[in-house]
């Protein structure tokens, strides 16, 4: 089969869906929708408002700067220890780094939110809370893409070094280093901007952020207000997204000469530590505060039988079927969106406005905007998390789309095939495998994302941990979590299952 | 190539960002190191907080003012520190970061039972006998009939229903308690439960339209809406004006007289007691407020909250 039907497969969903959409449409608020469209044009420009917000961008900033960093960090030093490869070199075992690699589903599975409400726990307000929300789970996804690329690498070069003599550590970073830059660079910059689109989300605990400024404007049904924080806030992402854009494309071509790059590496390293410095600042961080006392509640139930009596198989269902809903929706909406625009290229440029405005807003807001016209249910929820993803995911498509290289669609082009042929049988193939291991990853994030929208009627894991949360019942908390972390593994082996197909089918061709 | 002079010309963007600003907004910087003051702290500062359930504009706009009254009433540093979340709130004031919150009815019990040694300090005068108002789709709910007790709110089973923020009282554990009074359970509802539209004037807007055929709202955010032609009454009606209850007030760290001198919490409770709207600033906090003046409120007023907290499993 075209690799390229692979891409084109999910949009299967679309039919249910569109069949769907017009039973649950009540058209009540088109006014509402209308007003938060106009409100675009005209935000508040209220000094006092714009003052605020600019500091909460600030802090979001900073956060998602310092729990970047962190999570690479982290993510790097776990990922390779959860690498077999790596740890049969360094202790002659192969079996720690499996274990650890299960291990590592535990912090993934939890969404940011939850790790900072759980963290607020234990250490009160910090800002390193919210920091080492975002950074533990992004760490460990960080972890899995790193040891996923060690395990795709050719072992040959290592074992010549190995067998040529040279000491362990010598040989893994010789033999690794050179190959896993690339993505490793590739991959960090897309982690900078997840980690800006999670500190928005989030919001700081003790300090705001333009996040939870947006999020109650929104609630309040402050149009006006609200478009200040969305303005500044894409502004702001459009400028990073376009930076790191632009500094993979000068660091990762081909002709790119290894010293330039190996200078310029050191001069964004010197940079990104000088920013360091106020960001942590404006944050009063300290460090300190990680060591302690951290002092939990009373763990007085933590084990009651309640917890454990929940309807389990109908709570998973519904978390499972709107995360593979909404996955094949996010998946399948770029390619069907690009085939379709492509006799037509001005189009791309709306449809870009649209994926960062969809990056933008925080998947219960949009799930909140779907309410005025859309009854509550999964269908709304599955949407609000498919806007949001398709938005990130699109990204990577045309980024993918963009550095391709364009000679064999212009050559079925002069051949006297149409534009959309051309795009099918050329760049869509060549795209199609790296997009859909995307894809897999994202599903592992729209997981975690359900708790989010689940209180817009979709049921699911996540209104019971939430409820359970704000009536600080430990006990029917850890249950959840549990089972949250099973979902997680489950998909985890599922997906290296389908990758080792993948990876075994391409030796095979 | 312009590399290293792009990086660097971000670098400084970036930096701008933060630095002016900062400078530019004293009040609203609150300086985290001040929420944990160590052992060497001099002079200790009060800070204050409320539940989020306004937009952050009149949030700021109001804590910012009511910070200022207490910081000139009382001769202290006082910094009002934003929360994003309800059950955060309650976490923050427990772990001591907080001295004084603005608590719901729940969210103030929740706080109070973890925290030993916290008071209720006062409420406003109109917190004693708070309502709840149960409303309708006009269109959706036409054929019911009049709702004269909790007893008729049965007619609500098989409707889609929303309440408001989890842990709100007027928006979620009243009405609740209403509706199980009349024999409604939760899992009655259209969709297998309600919707949690996460705050008041969100409920009104998703009532109105008609994602929901029902739901529960604050009276005084109703009231409020009324005023500023944001309730549309053609579309949107009231069902039910559930019995009074107690709700909002302000709950102190119980070592506030330690900390700040002896009989300190005394004098903060006398301040907020004697805001009356005799300047333009006191004006416009009671405004904000919606409220005529604060009262001294007696603790044992939200044992009723307490008992169907507890009842509800919103209180372990």
């Amino acid at each position: 089969m075209n690799p390229a039907a692979w891409l084109l497969l999910p949009g299967l969903v679309l039919l249910p869906v569109l069949l769907l959409l017009p039973l649950a449409l009540h058209g009540g608020g088109w006014s509402l929708i209308g007003g938060f469209l106009a409100a675009a044009v005209q935000p508040s420009l209220d000094p006092a408002l714009l003052a605020a917000s600019g500091r909460g961008l600030a802090v979001t900033l900073a956060v998602a700067l310092w729990s970047w960093l962190l999570s690479l960090v982290l993510g790097l030093a776990a990922g390779l220890l959860s690498a077999p490869l790596v740890v049969a070199e360094l202790c002659g075992q192969r079996w720690p780094a499996l274990v650890l690699r299960r291990l590592l589903a535990l912090p993934r599975s939890l969404h940011e939110l939850l790790w900072g409400l759980l963290l607020l726990q234990g250490l009160g307000l910090q800002a390193g809370v919210a920091i080492l929300a975002i950074a533990l789970p992004y760490g460990a996804l960080v972890a899995r893409v790193v040891s996923d690329q060690v395990e795709a690498l050719d072992p040959g070069p290592l074992r010549a070094l190995r067998t040529a003599g040279s000491p362990a550590w010598a040989a893994l970073l010789q033999a690794l280093g050179p190959p896993l830059l690339p993505g490793v660079l590739s991959y960090g910059g897309y982690r900078l901007e997840c980690a800006l689109r999670s500190a928005t989300l989030l919001g700081v605990f003790g300090l705001g952020g333009i996040g939870a400024d947006l999020r109650l404007s929104l609630q309040s049904l402050q149009f006006r207000e609200a478009w200040t924080s969305l303005w500044l806030l894409g502004l702001a992402m459009l400028l990073l997204e376009t930076l790191v854009a632009l500094l993979r494309r000068r660091w990762l071509l081909p002709g790119a000469s290894v010293g330039r790059r190996g200078r310029e590496l050191l001069l964004a390293g010197a940079v990104l530590a000088v920013l360091l410095l106020p960001a942590g600042h404006l944050l009063g961080l300290d460090g300190r505060c990680l060591l302690g006392p951290w002092s939990w509640p009373a763990p007085t139930d933590l084990w009651t039988n309640a917890g454990w009596r929940q309807p389990w198989p109908a709570l998973v269902g519904s978390t499972v079927g709107l995360t593979l809903l909404a996955t094949a929706l996010a998946v399948a909406a770029g390619p069907w969106l690009v085939l379709l625009l492509r006799p037509w290229p001005r189009l791309l440029l709306p449809l870009q406005a649209l994926g960062l405005l969809a990056r933008l807003l925080p998947p219960p807001l949009t799930a909140l905007l779907l309410l005025f016209i859309c009854r509550p249910g999964v269908l709304p929820a599955a949407l609000a998390l498919a806007f949001h993803n398709a938005g990130v995911l699109g990204r990577l498509l045309l980024e993918q789309l963009a550095a391709q290289d364009p000679r064999p669609e212009q050559a079925l082009r002069s051949a006297g095939a149409g534009p959309r042929r051309a795009l099918l049988q050329a760049a869509f193939p060549a795209v199609a495998r790296t997009y859909l291991a995307y894809g897999a990853y994202r599903g592992d994030v729209i997981l975690r994302e359900t708790v989010v929208v689940g209180l817009v009627g979709a049921g699911g894991l996540g209104v019971v941990l939430l409820e359970a949360l704000s009536s600080f019942a430990w006990g029917d908390v850890v249950p959840v979590l549990l089972v949250y972390a099973g979902l997680t593994l489950a998909g985890e082996s599922l997906a290296d299952g389908c990758r080792r197909r993948l990876l075994l089918a391409r030796e095979v061709g | 190539m312009p590399s290293p002079a792009l990086v660097a010309a971000l670098a400084l963007a970036l930096a701008g960002v933060s630095q002016p600003v900062v400078a530019a907004m004293p009040r609203f910087r609150v300086p985290l190191a001040q929420l944990n003051p160590g052992p060497a702290a001099t002079a200790p500062v009060l800070r204050i907080s409320a539940i989020p359930d306004q937009n952050p504009e009149k949030l700021n706009r109001l804590y910012g003012l009511v910070a200022d009254e207490l910081s000139e009433s009382l001769g202290r540093k006082v910094v009002y520190v934003p929360m994003v979340d309800y059950s955060a709130a309650v976490t923050a004031f427990r772990k001591g970061d907080l001295d004084l919150v603005w608590f719901g009815g729940l969210t103030g019990v929740q706080a109070r039972l973890q925290t030993p040694g916290a008071r209720v300090l006062a409420q406003r005068d109109v917190d004693a006998a708070f309502h709840t108002l149960f409303i309708g789709n006009r269109e959706a709910t036409a054929g019911l009939q009049p709702i004269r007790s909790a007893a008729d709110l049965k007619q609500l089973r098989g409707r889609r229903f929303t309440f408001g923020s989890e842990s709100s009282t007027s928006g979620r554990l009243m009405p609740q308690y209403f509706l199980q009074q009349g024999g409604v359970k939760l899992t009655d509802f259209a969709g297998g439960g309600p919707g949690f539209s996460g705050s008041h004037d969100a409920t009104i807007a998703l009532v109105q339209s008609g994602a929901y055929e029902a739901g529960a709202v604050n009276e005084q955010v109703w009231t409020s809406g009324l005023r500023k032609g944001t309730v549309d009454r053609s579309k949107v009606v009231v069902l039910w004006r559930t019995p009074p209850y107690p709700d909002y007030h302000w709950v102190a760290q119980g070592n506030l007289d330690r900390r700040f001198g002896a009989g300190f919490t005394g004098r903060l409770q006398a301040a907020l007691v004697a805001l009356k709207p005799t300047s333009q600033r006191r004006v416009q906090i009671l405004d904000l407020f919606g409220a005529r003046q604060f009262v001294v409120a007696p603790a044992d007023q939200y044992g009723q909250i307490e008992a169907i907290g507890r009842q509800l499993g919103k209180i372990r």
